[in-house]
């Protein structure tokens, strides 16, 4: 059992490392975009909201392999080549803005109404009580469906490495590692480890974050 | 954009039966969504049930498969299981799988595919009815006990009709993630319709495989295949959402059922 780490130590490091920068990397432009969405979903225009809309409904039903195989082969044969990392961080990171626009939304949503409507009638503008009161709030609530987001991403980026993008990512390692070694169970393991110690981190740093900000009543 | 909508790269949709190809690859991503959900509701009530036991091993056995099952990537588990499943059991799965099946879904390696989505989705479901069964008032066991039901009866008629119907939307939800994750089947070369629009795109226009004379650019390929994912799921979500809404006026809980780890994760709305 050990034998297999020991020996292949490198690849599957290497494999984790991919992983994670993957994750990381996406995780960056998932958050932008999310709340560049979530933001659309929450103004007072009737046309911007439904846009927000129509974006979340698109990618959070696309499966993330169709978008994989859009990025990269389909885009590459309409001469626009981009790179497996750029397909791979893209993909994943649109996939993932939809659910995090969904849980800033419920977010912004779970403040109560009266909260908005005392601080307009303290005299703070749209801006201000959207800035100061709304999304303080919110951002305390959505911590937690974010760590899940967070968890869910670092399994979906085992997609990314296993479809036809170039990307040697820890899944992928433990493939090469089963291929050299024929030790399907002990490959596997040691990668279902490295995939344990991502989730386990995720967790640990969104439960911290949570306790850090929570509401103290 | 010029070359997305362009009419000729379009073409491919409307000659010869290429439509009806990837839309029969589509139907086997359904039939495959709708077998795995059916075993996995089933597995998944009787892991909830053993991780609610009061018998502590039970419990603690239970919820370590849960967690170790959901925690796992999904394509993990079907690669895994495409690679260590023994001939015998998948030449077993090839010889006897009910005819009934499309031809498609007979072959050695649908055993791992179906299986990788049993074994995620029955974890996943698991916690969420054990969250649903759990955000049931204690009162209602309480009441339940003093009644002098037995344990079986508690569940049956108490606790399980009130608890499962709490997580009819997240089910509804974990159903849409399924369906798009049996797409991840094509990896092991089960022939859906990702699987399908690759070979389209590689065949049509060839004159070697005989696929006509008119391409199937894959980027427009996959832009059909997206298409119908989006419409599928669109349906459902809209479903999933009427339920909750009829749901919390029937009960006047606020409080969908939400479970840690999985993407879609609603906030209860206090409005």
């Amino acid at each position: 059992m050990i034998e297999v780490l020991t020996e292949h130590v490198d690849d599957f490091a290497s494999g984790l490392w991919v992983t994670t920068r993957l994750v990381l990397a996406s995780l960056v432009i998932a958050l932008v975009l999310g709340t560049v969405v979530a933001a659309l979903r929450v103004t007072p225009s009737r046309w911007l909201q439904r846009l927000g809309a129509l974006y979340v409904e698109v990618f959070r039903n696309l499966p993330l392999l169709v978008l994989l195989f859009i990025s990269f082969a389909g885009l590459r044969r309409a001469g626009i080549g981009i790179g497996p990392w750029t397909a791979g961080i893209a993909s994943l990171g649109l996939y993932t803005s939809a659910y995090v626009a969904e849980a800033l939304r419920s977010g912004v949503f779970a403040v109560s109404r009266g909260q908005v409507e005392a601080s307009l009638s303290l005299g703070f503008t749209q801006a201000q009580t959207l800035r100061q009161i709304v999304l303080p709030q919110a951002f305390r609530t959505v911590i937690g469906p974010l760590g899940s987001i967070t968890i869910a991403m670092v399994k979906n980026s085992a997609i990314v490495g296993a479809s036809l993008l170039a990307l040697p990512d820890l899944l992928k390692q433990a493939r090469v590692v089963n291929s050299n070694t024929f030790q399907t169970t002990e490959s596997f393991f040691w990668a279902a480890v490295g995939y344990m110690l991502l989730t386990v981190a995720a967790t640990v740093l969104f439960r911290a974050l949570e306790s850090r900000y929570a509401v103290r009543r | 954009m010029e070359y997305v909508f362009s009419p000729d790269n379009w073409e491919w949709l409307w000659t010869e039966n290429n439509a009806r190809f990837l839309l029969e690859g589509f139907l086997i991503n359904i039939q495959i969504a709708v077998i795995a959900i059916v075993i996995a509701l089933a597995i998944g009530l009787v892991l909830a049930l053993l991780s609610l036991a009061t018998v502590t091993p039970v419990r603690l056995l239970a919820k370590g498969w849960v967690d170790l099952f959901r925690n796992l990537p999904l394509i993990f588990l079907i690669l895994y299981l495409a690679l260590s499943l023994p001939e015998s059991i998948k030449q077993g799965w090839e010889e006897n799988a009910p005819g009934f099946l499309p031809e498609v879904l007979r072959g050695q390696l649908v055993l791992a595919g179906i299986m990788g989505l049993v074994l995620y989705n029955s974890a996943v479901l698991a916690e969420i009815m054990r969250a649903g069964i759990l955000s049931l008032d204690r009162g209602q066991r309480e009441a339940a006990t003093a009644l002098g039901l037995s344990y079986r009866n508690q569940m049956r008629h108490v606790i399980l009709p009130q608890g499962l119907r709490r997580m009819v939307p997240a089910t509804v939800s974990q159903l849409i993630t399924l369906n798009k994750d049996t797409t991840l089947v094509s990896i092991i070369a089960i022939q859906e319709v990702v699987r399908s629009g690759r070979v389209l795109s590689q065949t049509a226009g060839n004159p070697f495989v005989g696929g006509g004379d008119v391409q199937a650019p894959i980027l427009q390929v996959m832009l059909f295949i997206g298409l119908l994912f989006v419409i599928t799921n669109y349906a459902l979500s809209r479903l999933s959402r009427r339920l909750e809404v009829r749901e919390s006026r029937r009960t006047a809980t606020v409080r969908p059922v939400t479970v840690a780890g999985v993407e879609d994760q609603a906030i209860p709305t206090t409005r």
